[in-house]
């Protein structure tokens, strides 16, 4: 049962994450426009700008993952709020030095800030330190709340357990829930790569302090650097699928999930394999040990199988022929797992090689990793975020599917992503503010896209408002 | 006091033209790589040919000195010299050893050719070329004229053109072995999966590569990418161990 001190930070977070979200999503409209000449920038800019949208959207998008395992592991055992509430002052801070070392100081070495960009200074002096103090008080925030969180798990729960080894024999006597499960998975996985940022800064500091004296190896920061940042992107797509887990079926009125033996299998397996998936990203560095692109390649379709196949297969025996209570939340995880299959499809296809020399960095790498953000763990957040809202007002489930807000969602969204999808496949490359000369009468997929977001976006704010008023219930309440 | 003055400004004055002006270099082992060397006239001891019958038959090195030298030239071929000898290697390739001073004939390059005991040894080729300037102005070798010192002011440079007329590795300052192994790599169209940088301060890396066996070993920098995981194992480890006390069988219910 979550306290009044619970609800009022999950309820906190949910707004901050929310009007973060809507001007992250004004920034990519922004840049897409800019991309279809519809509007002008100047380049720096451009990248200021997708530097800022592309960390807040990682950012925030864990957070929420962070706060909804928070709420709902609540039912099954005690967090202390104070380390959420840690996080956020921290978050903010974060944020904070993040933006300013951005639009201020014009920092724009782009989200992955890949060395040695961020040496390389073509802005205020001061914005390099600040920038990399700002993701290391975010990266302290967040591994002090997912340590925080793991240790109250494995304080009633043994690390077996959580990983639901026990349902691999006949008659487990003790069911493990497959939110703990995924939640133990997830955390997991988030410290590793917490961890790495914690690594790579450290190295990031020790050649900036050093002035000169010392210099890292740029084959190591790269491997480090995607080791953090495709680990992270995942792992907070998972936190989003422990919620589907948990609250779809009792949205739907149905009977929960269970743990079973080749849900715990898929799960265990993800934990191992989404660790060594990152090498995908150096398949063009040819300088990289064979041996490491060889696990990149079949780690890429091992982590994503499991988790995929298992859930899809869930929610597809949850929803066939059965009657079903449909409303706004189970719409969302619904049209989540939607998008996150779309994309990691997408995805499969990068990370095999033989693509990959097509479509490296080209427009097909936003799509993906946008459409099973934008379009699935954005979706499963949202589902969260409406079902908590009705909860702080003990209103029942959310009656009444607003099916025009629902079509604009899915319009807009996958429209949006489409537009990347077809840029990818003509190989226009991404991380450019103007098209190059080669695609000018491809610009329009770019205005077309920005047009599909804004769609998106109006229902986005929809879905906002919706749960604003019911959020902020939870600060009246005694 | 003033005649510590005075000795300290006639010193200045005296020592003043013997002072070599800083000369800034612009050259780079990455500018003109992949570019067509120009097919220059080469006047050598074997006769006049142009430079494209020479290197379609074999690679070559070129080594860029001048026989009036008295710094880094003599010195460098001697080195150039042991490093091909103790490599001892079966690759095919000539050396060029091309003069880029105006004042040089063949007949001086022939002293230097048998002096140097090189005579006898056939990859060497000791030349002139009339063509001097082209070469320098495509590879952005400049030169200075010390006029005190009656010198050239120089990098030390080796070029490796292979059997297209590429230059496809550029090699300034003094070399070690490995640098000669991958220099004869380059010309041979032989695929060089690293090329370290000449950094000392580079501490940790994934891996190191040695050119003589084309073999990489693992270094320091695999064992950062393996920290996360160990640290992670060890805080879950840690709080597995701190909360032992609270299970007893069966205290986990659903």
């Amino acid at each position: 049962m979550a306290s009044i001190s619970l609800k009022r930070i999950t309820s906190t977070w949910i707004i901050t994450v929310m009007v973060l979200f809507v001007i992250a999503i004004l920034f990519g409209i922004t840049m897409r426009f800019n991309q279809g000449k519809l509007i002008q920038i100047s380049p720096t800019s451009f990248y200021s700008i997708m530097t800022v949208h592309g960390l807040t959207m990682i950012g925030i998008w864990s957070v929420a993952g962070l706060a909804a395992i928070h709420y709902l592991l609540s039912r099954y055992l005690s967090i202390p709020t104070s380390i959420s509430v840690f996080a956020f002052i921290f978050t903010v801070l974060g944020v904070v030095m993040l933006w300013s070392s951005a639009f201020i100081g014009e920092f724009h070495a782009g989200w992955t800030f890949l060395y040695p960009l961020p040496f390389k200074v073509a802005w205020k002096s001061w914005a390099t330190p600040l920038f990399l103090s700002g993701l290391a008080v975010l990266g302290v925030a967040w591994l002090v709340w997912s340590v925080g969180i793991l240790y109250q798990i494995l304080k009633k729960y043994t690390i077996t357990q959580t990983l639901g080894w026990q349902h691999f024999s006949t008659n487990p006597s003790i069911e493990t829930p497959p939110l703990i499960l995924i939640s133990t998975v997830s955390l997991i996985g988030i410290i590793v790569c917490l961890l790495s940022a914690v690594v790579l800064l450290v190295l990031f500091f020790a050649e900036y302090f050093s002035n000169g004296a010392y210099s890292n190896d740029p084959l190591l920061m790269k491997n480090i650097t995607y080791f953090f940042g495709h680990t992270i992107a995942n792992e907070t797509l998972y936190l989003g699928l422990a919620s589907l887990y948990e609250l779809m079926p009792e949205i739907s009125k149905k009977p929960k999930f269970k743990t079973t033996w080749y849900v715990a299998l898929a799960w265990n397996c993800t934990l191992v394999f989404i660790l060594t998936a990152f090498f995908h990203h150096l398949y063009m560095d040819f300088v990289q040990p064979l041996g490491f692109q060889m696990i990149g390649q079949l780690a890429s379709y091992f982590a994503s199988l499991p988790a995929a196949a298992v859930t899809a297969f869930s929610v597809a025996v949850l929803v066939y022929k059965n009657q079903i209570r449909w409303s706004l939340s189970n719409i969302l995880f619904f049209l989540g797992v939607m998008g996150w299959i779309i994309g990691g499809i997408g995805a499969l296809i990068d990370a095999t090689i033989s693509n990959n020399i097509i479509l490296h960095n080209t427009l097909w790498v936003p799509a993906h990793f946008h459409t099973y953000n934008a379009m699935g763990n954005v979706l499963f957040s949202l589902a969260f975020f409406v079902w908590v809202a009705n909860d702080f007002s003990d209103l029942p489930v959310d009656s009444g599917i607003p099916k025009f807000i629902i079509s604009l969602l899915v319009l807009g969204g996958f429209g949006f992503v489409l537009m990347f999808y077809l840029g990818g496949a003509m190989s226009i490359p991404r991380r450019f503010a103007l098209y190059p000369p080669e695609f000018n009468n491809l610009s329009w997929l770019a205005t077309l896209g920005g047009w599909f977001a804004v769609v998106y976006l109006i229902s986005i704010l929809f879905i906002f408002f919706t749960i604003l008023k019911k959020c902020l219930k939870v600060f009246s309440a005694s | 006091m003033l005649k510590s003055i005075l000795s300290l400004l006639i010193l200045w004055i005296g020592i003043r033209p013997y002072t070599i002006n800083a000369v800034e270099y612009n050259l780079s082992e990455e500018q003109e790589l992949y570019q067509t060397i120009p097919n220059l006239t080469i006047q050598s001891t074997f006769g006049e040919f142009q430079l494209s019958e020479l290197y379609h038959q074999q690679p070559i090195i070129i080594a860029y000195i001048f026989t009036r030298c008295s710094g880094i030239c003599y010195p460098y071929l001697l080195q150039l010299n042991d490093h091909i000898q103790q490599l001892n290697t079966q690759k095919k390739f000539k050396i060029l050893v091309l003069s880029f001073d105006p004042r040089d004939q063949l007949a001086d390059m022939q002293n230097l050719q048998k002096n140097y005991l090189m005579n006898t040894q056939k990859e060497w080729i000791f030349a002139i070329t009339p063509d001097i300037q082209k070469l320098n102005s495509s590879i952005h070798f400049k030169p200075e004229w010390n006029k005190i010192q009656e010198q050239y002011d120089h990098e030390s440079v080796l070029i490796g053109v292979n059997t297209e007329g590429y230059i496809s590795s550029k090699k300034i300052g003094t070399t070690d072995l490995k640098d000669i192994q991958l220099l004869l790599k380059d010309i041979h169209n032989e695929f060089v999966i690293s090329y370290p940088l000449k950094m000392t301060n580079t501490i940790m890396s994934c891996f190191t590569y040695d050119p003589a066996t084309g073999k990489k070993k693992p270094a320091l920098g695999l064992l950062i990418l393996l920290l996360p995981a160990v640290l992670t194992a060890i805080i879950v480890g840690i709080i597995v161990l701190k909360n032992k006390k609270y299970h007893h069988p069966n205290r986990a219910r659903l």
